[in-house]
């Protein structure tokens, strides 16, 4: 076995080709390779996890992919965006009198005289388009490396908001605007350049816009967000599902020189239109990863960089205490809103039951208006950005909604499935400001999209649409609406009239205590939760006390209740619902009341 | 002909073999063209030559090079093995097959034996009087599929065999195919469909070898067919394919693998793009610029054509002369068509998978975008090459299915007679083996003693509580018998069930739920609705312009359940249509010139708000559904949900509530039957079970009849109550025989009556309550008015009647109506009177004609 480090990391393949050389000589039957491993994963596993070998695996994003080499070992985090179905390979042939594989790596060319050759074994391997997570945060890429400036970030004034086309105007908001605009103006530039692009996808901060114009002459990959095309061996297919966040350990091969001929085909199968991966995503833009290990990532696997703190209740508690002051600072001392915030944001589908989603806790925060709406919600972005993983901001106008579906769409002509906003991936922060949202007529798309958005906020679900039937996709996401009324067209759980008392500055926070947030955010999140023989009926007196005195209580009342009651316990770190941080749900609950 | 025909059956065998691989895309143009030019060619060729030419490497001789040429593009399809080598499994064989003309020649053959005589020949050909074509054995040695121990002699038989004896029932005198071959004929057709299970009825081998090697049993079987056709009409000048259809099993688009490849497959899916008809060349015919000789066509090979670089022309041998002529060039259809998976077949998380199809001919637009088709074909690996001016490939390769069958399945499940069936077929297990296994498993559930009780907690799991409204669903989900009596009379068997409740008693979703288990059905919010919607309407039709009638929701829902959101708010017009529908079962259109009784033999299932949107307990009935009575009696059962504050419902709702949140729910729904089983378990007892009323079960529907029109009359009262109506009868007739379908029961039994009347008991004692009595009254129902309220009226007009015969003389002076009211409340012990009432009482003594009314005076005449 070939198990030295440098190997592995620097010619995988090399690695593969030497397990097989001495797998083959043990096995009589070539046939027995067929979709099977022969140790392959086993000695990268060890070489990974048993050897720490993880670490020297370079991370495959836009600024690295100069420096790396094709045929080397890489590793990509990124959401499949797209499956693009199975492709069969030659896995195995005979070169004289030996068999090679051809496993882990890209195509070889065979002449055509010896293409025909008997002595090959026909594999297969799934093909799935990944691309970064969306709204993924800065802080995630630069977090190891420690070049987050904190104070900057989170003090900056509120800036003046600058008008723009309505597909950048989400960008505003950002603070961070230099990668997304420099992102925005390409895509916008993009689109110029191919009209049919533009109608399809032309969402500012998709990375999949550029799907589209596969066309678009762009010399170089695109500097702010990398797809992957990553090709998935001996894998069962439920392992891998739309949406999912990995960690992709694999063999990278690109090539940027490589001239792809147009004409590849067009005498057959080509003429069903530009639907050839190879075409539409040349090796020159789209790097191709063979997977070796794959490695499902949750939210928390992407705080890193802060130490494994330890699940101690006095910490959890005073994490929760610094966390709840900054948030109730942001919101201009607001109590209440900051502990629904902090609730909202803790909150996870963690069931679902046919239809009902069980723990989701979407937050409506009403009474905004152009003033407050400046000053808070622009922090509150911010605050956002800092504490999650991955978050989103939609500004909701009649136009936005009537110019682009929300839903991903499958496009027929390439075969591909476009990206629209609401794809996102598990754990995902969606902010809804309906407060821009005026009178106007809303089109077949726009009502779609209004649709789109109840069910999501409903349900958790996103229908995609493969225009000859819709398919439901089950969806995780955080959504936070502002408004000035009750969202009409969104219904969220929880409808909270914002009160903000008095602007203070925020503090600057230190990059330490950002980080002790964020895992603390994540980890919560994830905790499991019981609840007690005795307190369960507890819950149940209270529930039917509760309807007995007021008749229009209905189940789904009943459940947010049950959530809330949940998310404070799990606030504190509990993962028993207690007597103590039920009150304190009832009164939190008893608060809002009031201010309706 | 007929003289040529029998030395091109003597070279069958061989002919066969170079035929082999042949794309099936050839024509009878093409095939027999070869044929006679091989007999032209390799006439005089030595035996040698014609035993070793099926080998294929016999470059050299003459008609060798002819044959090469036109079985080109046949190389694409055939095994590629090494000739020495034998594949019999099938996973052996999944080798990319390229189409590499250079490898054409090589590649089609047929492993022949070197021998001109093998001692097993005798045995392998088929028996002389079967096929009458004995003379085959004389010269044709056994030739075997190349990389297999299929004897092509074998296969041609058994082809043979299966074509002339292959009978649907043994009564029949003519074969199946045999018929069919002759209407092929006469109706200068150019296929003839086959269905695989027939071939597999009649011969299990030949199916295998058919589905394993589909590119070499099919060219035999074009050439059986062939030869079938001469034989019968000699001047029948087209080529006959067969076209396979309904393989046993059926595949699913994300299962092909590799070790499906040159294999015959079935799927299903939905066709999502097809390509422009792409007219593929065929044949080319080239000319000479210098001296106008024309070349042999010259057949493609791979989209590509060998310019001849030298006239032809012995005198002339001018170079690069030769142009293209594309009058005299043949070209062929073709279409690309891309298949994607179905949304059922698609697993959680995951997108769907699409597959290309190739179409050639008669296939060609076939099937549009959006047809959900059935596609049998041979799914096949075409390596990629690097550039279209390379010649080498790359070592991927693109799939497609080369279509030999499309079947359009329909379209929605509005067609959809039998829901199992087609769940079956989504599975791929079309197999009677596995259908009559689903059957015994039913059965076996139907078997279980709370049967009932498991399907009601089935039905509508989320939805706790309303077990009574859920069995009532369940009866109507089975449904009753449906009787014709000879003389025209008709009685429905569907049962119209009727919700009425507070707002947010999950009646809605109850509704969406019965929508989505139902066979078929339509659901529609009764605001939107309006009465053509409903029933039917005319409408233009834009292309040719005739009037044509379109079918409205309930037709739509025909055999079926229609649902009807918030019957309330319908418009009275859109109502009185259902009329019709809910008894009769039709649809009486006359319109536009067009005059038509469609079947709407559908069940009713409707929703309702009450009146003030919450139910007034004050009111009667009948005010807080108001809906006209006429319409109401049609309702087999009417429920009313109602949101009591009741502290136990509560408790189990919280304890609901609380358990979907901290219990695995997964557990708490063990008891639960699926909604696939429940389905194809309703679909299977609505279409094999018709249970009859035994004895038993009629005397007690009598005896229970005449008790609950009897139970009004209690000793000692003097108001007559209609307790039921002969309407009622038959709804209790119905439940039973739906509870009966629902134990896979053929004898309604008296239980099942029994539940029947306690039904009804339940959903009228909700709903016909009367307020004041306390006892059924269908007479709240049927006429808006209660048998006590009547009496009460009554009563009253007989006291005012007494006042004004004591106290006001005939013709004297006229009394205040507020008078006469101070004196019936003194006489009128029970209760309050109105004024309202009093002048009701006062315009019935008025039609007697005992008092007039002038306003607010009365006077007596």
């Amino acid at each position: 076995m070939v198990g030295v480090a440098y190997d592995c990391l620097l010619n995988p393949q090399g690695a593969v080709r030497s397990t097989f050389q001495n797998a083959i000589c043990k096995a009589s039957d070539p046939a027995a390779f067929d979709g099977k491993d022969w140790g392959v994963i086993d000695l990268f596993k060890q070489f990974l996890y048993d050897d720490v070998g993880l670490s020297q695996v370079p991370v495959l994003n836009p600024s690295s992919i100069a420096r790396l080499k094709s045929n080397t070992l890489v590793r990509f985090r990124g959401m499949i965006q797209d499956m693009l179905g199975n492709e069969l390979y030659v896995g195995m042939y005979k070169d004289g009198e030996t068999w090679r594989t051809n496993k882990f790596g890209d195509f070889f060319q065979l002449p055509m005289a010896t293409g025909s050759s008997p002595d090959m074994r026909v594999w297969e391997r799934r093909l799935l388009y990944c691309v970064p997570v969306p709204g993924q945060n800065s802080w995630i890429e630069y977090s190891s490396e420690s070049l987050l400036n904190p104070s900057s970030i989170s003090s900056s004034p509120p800036r003046e908001k600058r008008h723009r086309d309505d597909d950048t105007a989400m960008d505003d908001i950002d603070m961070q605007v230099t990668n997304e605009e420099v992102h925005a103006s390409t895509s916008n530039k993009k689109m110029r350049e191919d009209g049919i692009a533009s109608n399809s996808s032309n969402l500012g901060d998709t990375p999949t816009a550029d799907i589209g114009s596969a066309t678009s002459v762009l010399p170089y990959f695109d500097r702010t967000s990398l797809p992957c095309l990553v090709k998935i061996y001996d894998s069962p297919e439920s392992d891998l599902k739309l949406n999912d966040v990995f960690e992709f350990i694999g063999v990278l091969t690109f090539d940027p020189e490589c001239s792809v001929d147009k004409n590849v085909d067009n005498d057959f199968l080509g003429n069903l239109g530009d639907d050839d991966t190879e075409t539409q995503m040349p090796p020159t833009k789209v790097p191709r990863l063979h997977c070796l290990i794959h490695k499902k990532l949750s939210n928390q696997d992407f705080i890193s960089g802060s130490p494994t703190l330890e699940l101690k209740s006095h910490l959890v508690k005073e994490m929760r205490e610094t966390l709840l002051r900054h948030l109730t600072t942001i919101l201009g001392n607001d109590g209440v809103a900051a502990n629904l915030m902090l609730l909202h944001l803790l909150s996870k589908v963690h069931a679902r039951v046919d239809s009902t989603a069980v723990g989701k806790l979407s937050l409506n925060l009403t009474c905004f208006n152009k003033e407050t709406l400046s000053v808070y919600g622009h922090r509150l972005n911010l605050a956002l950005k800092n504490l999650l993983p991955f978050t989103h901001c939609v500004p909701l106008t009649v136009d936005y909604l009537n110019k682009i579906p929300l839903a991903p769409k499958k496009n027929y002509q390439t075969n591909r499935l476009v990206s629209g906003i609401l794809q996102l991936a598990e754990g995902s922060h969606l902010t809804i400001d309906e407060t821009q949202l005026q009178e106007g007529r809303l089109n077949p798309i726009g009502l779609e999209n209004a649709r789109v958005l109840q069910s999501l906020l409903e349900q958790q679900k996103v229908e995609y649409d493969f225009t000859y039937y819709k398919m439901d996709m089950p969806a995780d996401i955080q959504l936070l609406v502002l408004s000035e009324g009750k969202s009409n067209i969104l219904p969220a759980d929880l409808v909270l009239p914002f009160r903000p008392l008095s602007v203070d500055a925020v503090q600057d926070v230190e990059i330490e205590v950002l980080q002790s947030w964020r895992w603390y955010l994540a980890t919560m999140r994830s905790l499991s939760h019981s609840i007690t023989q005795e307190m369960q009926k507890v819950v149940e007196d209270d529930l039917v006390a509760a309807r007995q005195a007021d008749r229009s209580l209905g189940s789904l009342d009943f459940s947010r209740f049950l959530t809330m009651g949940r998310l404070v316990s799990l606030s504190f770190g509990e993962t028993t619902l207690n007597l103590e941080h039920w009150q304190m749900a009832k009164e939190l609950e008893r608060l809002r009341k009031e201010r309706l | 002909m007929a003289s040529d025909s029998s030395p091109v059956n003597a070279r069958g065998g061989k002919c066969t073999a170079s035929l082999l691989s042949s794309a099936r895309m050839f024509s009878i143009f093409l095939s027999r063209v070869f044929l006679r030019k091989n007999l032209k060619c390799t006439g005089p060729s030595t035996p040698d030559d014609s035993i070793s030419s099926p080998i294929g490497n016999t470059y050299s001789s003459p008609g060798d090079s002819a044959r090469r040429k036109r079985g080109r593009r046949s190389a694409s399809s055939t095994p590629v093995a090494p000739s020495n080598r034998r594949f019999t499994t099938p996973e052996a064989t999944p080798t990319p097959s390229s189409t590499n003309p250079r490898r054409g020649g090589r590649r089609t053959s047929s492993n022949t034996p070197t021998g001109a005589a093998t001692p097993s020949y005798a045995s392998d050909v088929p028996p002389s009087s079967e096929g009458g074509e004995g003379d085959d054995a004389d010269d044709t040695p056994p030739m075997y599929v190349w990389g297999t121990n299929i004897s092509v002699q074998d296969v041609n038989a058994a082809i043979l065999r299966f074509l002339r004896n292959f009978r649907e029932d043994p009564s029949q005198t003519e074969g199946k195919y045999m018929r069919a071959v002759h209407n092929v004929i006469e109706m200068e057709g150019d296929s003839l469909d086959v269905d695989a299970h027939d071939v597999f009825d009649y011969d299990g081998d030949l199916y295998t070898k058919m589905v394993r090697f589909p590119l070499e049993v099919l060219a035999i079987f074009d050439i059986v067919l062939m030869d079938m056709v001469s034989r019968i009409n000699p001047l029948f000048e087209k080529h006959i394919q067969a076209r396979i259809f309904n393989l046993k099993t059926s595949t699913s688009m994300r299962n092909l693998n590799p070790s499906d490849i040159e294999k015959m497959v079935s799927l299903k899916g939905m066709i999502i793009r097809c390509s422009a008809i792409i007219p593929e060349i065929r044949e080319a015919v080239f000319r000479c610029l210098v001296c106008g000789y024309y070349s042999d066509p010259i057949v493609v090979d791979r989209g590509r054509i060998s310019e001849p670089t030298i006239c032809g022309k012995q005198e002339c041998l001018a170079r690069n002369s030769m142009t293209l002529v594309h009058n005299r060039c043949r070209f062929a259809d073709k279409q690309i068509v891309r298949v994607q998976e179905t949304p059922d077949e698609i697993p959680e998380g995951g997108t769907p998978h699409t597959v290309s199809l190739l179409m050639h001919d008669k296939l060609v637009d076939v099937g549009k975008p959006g047809d959900r088709v059935e596609v049998t074909g041979i799914y096949r690996a075409m390596s990629v090459r690097i550039g279209s001016a390379h010649r080498t490939v790359k070592s991927l390769f693109k799939t497609y299915i080369d279509c030999l069958h499309l079947k359009k399945t329909d379209k929605s499940r509005m067609h959809a007679e039998d829901p199992m069936e087609i769940e079956n077929g989504a599975v791929g297990n079309d197999e009677p083996l596995d259908h009559e296994e689903k059957v015994e498993k039913l059965k076996e559930l139907s078997k279980q003693p709370d049967i009932y009780e498991r399907l009601t907690k089935s039905l509508a799991p989320n939805i706790w509580e309303l077990d009574d409204v859920k069995k009532g669903l369940l009866c109507q989900l089975f449904g009753g018998n449906a009787l014709t009596l000879p003389s025209g009379a008709s009685f429905r068997g569907d049962i119209n069930i009727l919700l009425v409740g507070d707002p947010g008693t999950s009646k809605s979703q109850l509704l969406q739920y019965i929508h989505k288990l139902s066979p078929r059905g339509i659901y529609t919010s009764g605001r939107g609705s309006s009465a053509v919607g409903l029933t039917a309407y005319v409408a233009k039709d834009p292309e040719t312009g005739e009037t044509v009638l379109e079918s409205g929701a309930l037709v739509l829902s025909d055999r079926g359940i229609c649902c009807i959101d918030e019957f309330d708010k319908m418009s009275d017009s859109a109502r009185s249509m259902l009329h019709e529908v809910m008894e009769q079962q039709t649809v009486s259109i006359a319109k536009a010139g067009i005059i038509a009784s469609l079947n709407a033999r559908t069940s009713v299932l409707a929703c309702a708000n009450p009146i003030g949107s919450r139910y007034n307990p004050r009111l009667s009935v009948i005010d807080n559904i108001h809906l006209p009575p006429t319409l109401l009696s049609r309702f087999d059962l009417i429920y009313l949900i109602l949101d009591k504050a009741d502290e136990q419902t509560d408790r189990r709702l919280a304890k609901h509530i609380v358990a979907l949140h901290f219990e695995n729910p997964e557990n708490s729904e063990q008891e639960v039957i699926d909604l696939p089983t429940l389905a194809s378990y309703l679909s299977y007892a609505r279409n094999h079970i018709h249970p009859q009323l035994s004895d038993e079960a009629a005397e007690e529907l009598t005896r229970g009849y005449v008790e609950m029109r009897r139970r009004g009359n209690f000793p000692g009262s003097s108001k007559k109550v209609i307790t039921a109506t002969p309407r009622q009868l038959e709804s209790l007739i119905r439940l039973g025989e739906g509870l009966a379908r629902i134990r896979f029961s053929e004898k309604v039994e008296k239980r099942d009556v029994v539940e029947a009347f306690r039904l009804l008991e339940v959903a009228l004692q909700q709903s016909a309550t009367d307020h004041a009595t306390g006892t059924i009254d269908m007479d709240l129902i049927t006429t808006g008015v209660s048998a006590s309220e009547r009496m009460r009226r009554e009563n009253l007009v007989s006291t005012t009647r007494n006042i004004i015969m004591e106290k006001m003389q005939l013709g004297g002076p006229s009394t205040r109506l507020l008078e006469l009211l101070e004196d019936v409340k003194k006489q009128n012990s029970g209760g309050d009177v109105h004024l309202a009432d009093l002048r009701n009482a006062l315009a019935t003594l008025a039609t007697e004609g005992l008092v007039v009314v002038h306003g607010d005076t009365v006077k007596r005449i």
